[in-house]
């Protein structure tokens, strides 16, 4: 296990050399949204003390090149530092290490340097972008039956940030198109077009994983 | 891979002095001359035998730029090594060491060991602080020293392993309590811990260096 960096950072696309290319394996455990632990949670159970107790919504992914090619796994979730916060305030990125295939850790980030977008709705494809401008793009990888659910919760949470970011600047509308990256090094977030505040609760509720009201 | 023990080791030190180069040549023995700047954190592990102890070293490499500063120092917490990191090459990034250890000292464990690094130890002709300025910070405040260079990989895994045997050496003089685990230390998964290297990775990460290799 190692990774000083982690794959999706370097350029516009570089895997990591330790990360596997396991892109034709089954999609494993999803999202923690059931109130089952995801991978990720338990990971940062077994090894990350201070990271162990935090609410975490994650879901696997592949990493995909803009047009669309695959290359290595992902594990991306969102997590709240503290209980006492409305919305999620770290990413955190994981991936499955070279040597065994376990799931290592490679970064956590505050959400405030990251920029969360829907790259392409058909494919279920995010993008990730850094404050840095680097950038990565990310595919569900789900089973059939949840993946649209699961992809809807991703965006909804994109939703929330965007609005919380926002600061009630103006209200939103659940347009998927209006979050669309247009261009790489646009400032995005004035591209939003906002009409109406959420009428869902976004209290944090771990107790029943009901996490943000996703 | 079992281990006896997983010390949390952080990075920490001015923007641009090689604190992921370390990592990346710690983990990867790799150098990568254009790094991005880190945001937050990013993570690292190395297995390295002490004492004929699989010993798991998970390492947290911060954001060094003061705009990620009060965000990183949170997670200093629990730390059992910090490797503080200066450029040799500019002045500025040694006269901020203090400032790095306050931080360091107010938000982690009394007992955590602390390695001062002056890196890029290969750019010699460029040197702005003299080793011996090092080593005389080093000794005021109680910290081991070191010169690195990523670029060379000449004392890193010193440095890194070094740190290691200074935290087991205290395990074992009974001043960490391996039970709390706001010192960074954990016990691994596995009670019982065989002292015979078994993979080939494990071979490579678990080679005994000496104190000092002289290489810089």
């Amino acid at each position: 296990m190692s990774a000083g960096r982690p794959p999706f950072l370097p350029g516009l696309w570089a895997p990591h050399p330790r990360m596997t290319s396991q892109t034709r394996a089954r999609p494993r455990q999803r999202a923690c949204s059931t109130g089952r632990p995801g991978r990720l949670q338990r990971h940062l159970s077994g090894e990350f003390d201070q990271l162990r107790d935090f609410p975490i919504f994650e879901s696997n992914f592949v990493q995909v090149t803009r047009l669309g090619e695959v290359a290595n796994k992902v594990t991306m979730g969102v997590a709240a530092s503290s209980p006492a916060l409305e919305l999620p305030d770290l990413l955190l990125l994981a991936g499955p290490t070279k040597e065994n295939g376990r799931l290592q850790l490679f970064g956590l980030f505050p959400l405030q340097f990251v920029q969360l977008f829907v790259h392409d709705e058909s494919r279920w494809q995010l993008k990730v972008k850094f404050r840095t401008g680097r950038a990565f793009y990310l595919q569900l990888r789900a089973p059939p039956e949840t993946r649209d659910r699961e992809f809807g919760q991703w965006v909804r949470l994109l939703y929330r940030l965007r609005f919380h970011s926002a600061q009630g600047a103006v209200p939103f509308t659940q347009e998927y198109s209006a979050l669309e990256d247009c261009d790489d090094d646009e400032e995005d977030e004035e591209e939003l077009e906002l009409e109406e505040p959420p009428a869902l609760d976004t209290r944090l509720d771990p107790q029943t994983s009901v996490l943000w009201g996703l | 891979m079992t281990y006896a023990y997983l010390f949390k080791y952080i990075i920490i030190g001015d923007t641009g002095v090689g604190k992921s180069c370390l990592l990346l040549q710690f983990t990867d023995k790799r150098f990568q001359p254009v790094h991005d700047l880190t945001i937050g954190v990013e993570f690292g592990a190395r297995m390295v035998n002490i004492d004929g102890k699989q010993i798991k070293l998970q390492i947290w490499d911060t954001a060094g730029q003061e705009s990620f500063r009060s965000i990183t120092r949170s997670y200093y917490r629990g730390a059992a090594g910090a490797l503080l990191v200066y450029d040799i090459t500019r002045r500025e990034t040694f006269n901020h060491l203090t400032s790095w250890l306050e931080d360091a000292r107010q938000h982690s464990s009394s007992n955590m060991v602390i390695m001062l690094i002056g890196n890029k130890s290969d750019l010699e002709s460029r040197r702005d602080v003299k080793r011996e300025e090092g080593e005389a910070f080093a000794r005021e405040h109680g910290l081991i020293f070191m010169e690195t260079s990523a670029k060379t990989a000449c004392n890193v895994e010193e440095a890194f392993i070094n740190t290691a045997k200074e935290i087991y050496r205290k395990i074992q003089q009974g001043l960490f309590d391996v039970h709390n685990e706001a010192n960074g230390i954990k016990i691994g998964p596995q009670q019982c811990i065989s002292t015979s290297v078994g993979s080939s990775t494990s071979q490579r990460n678990s080679r005994e260096v000496g104190s000092n290799s002289g290489c810089c």
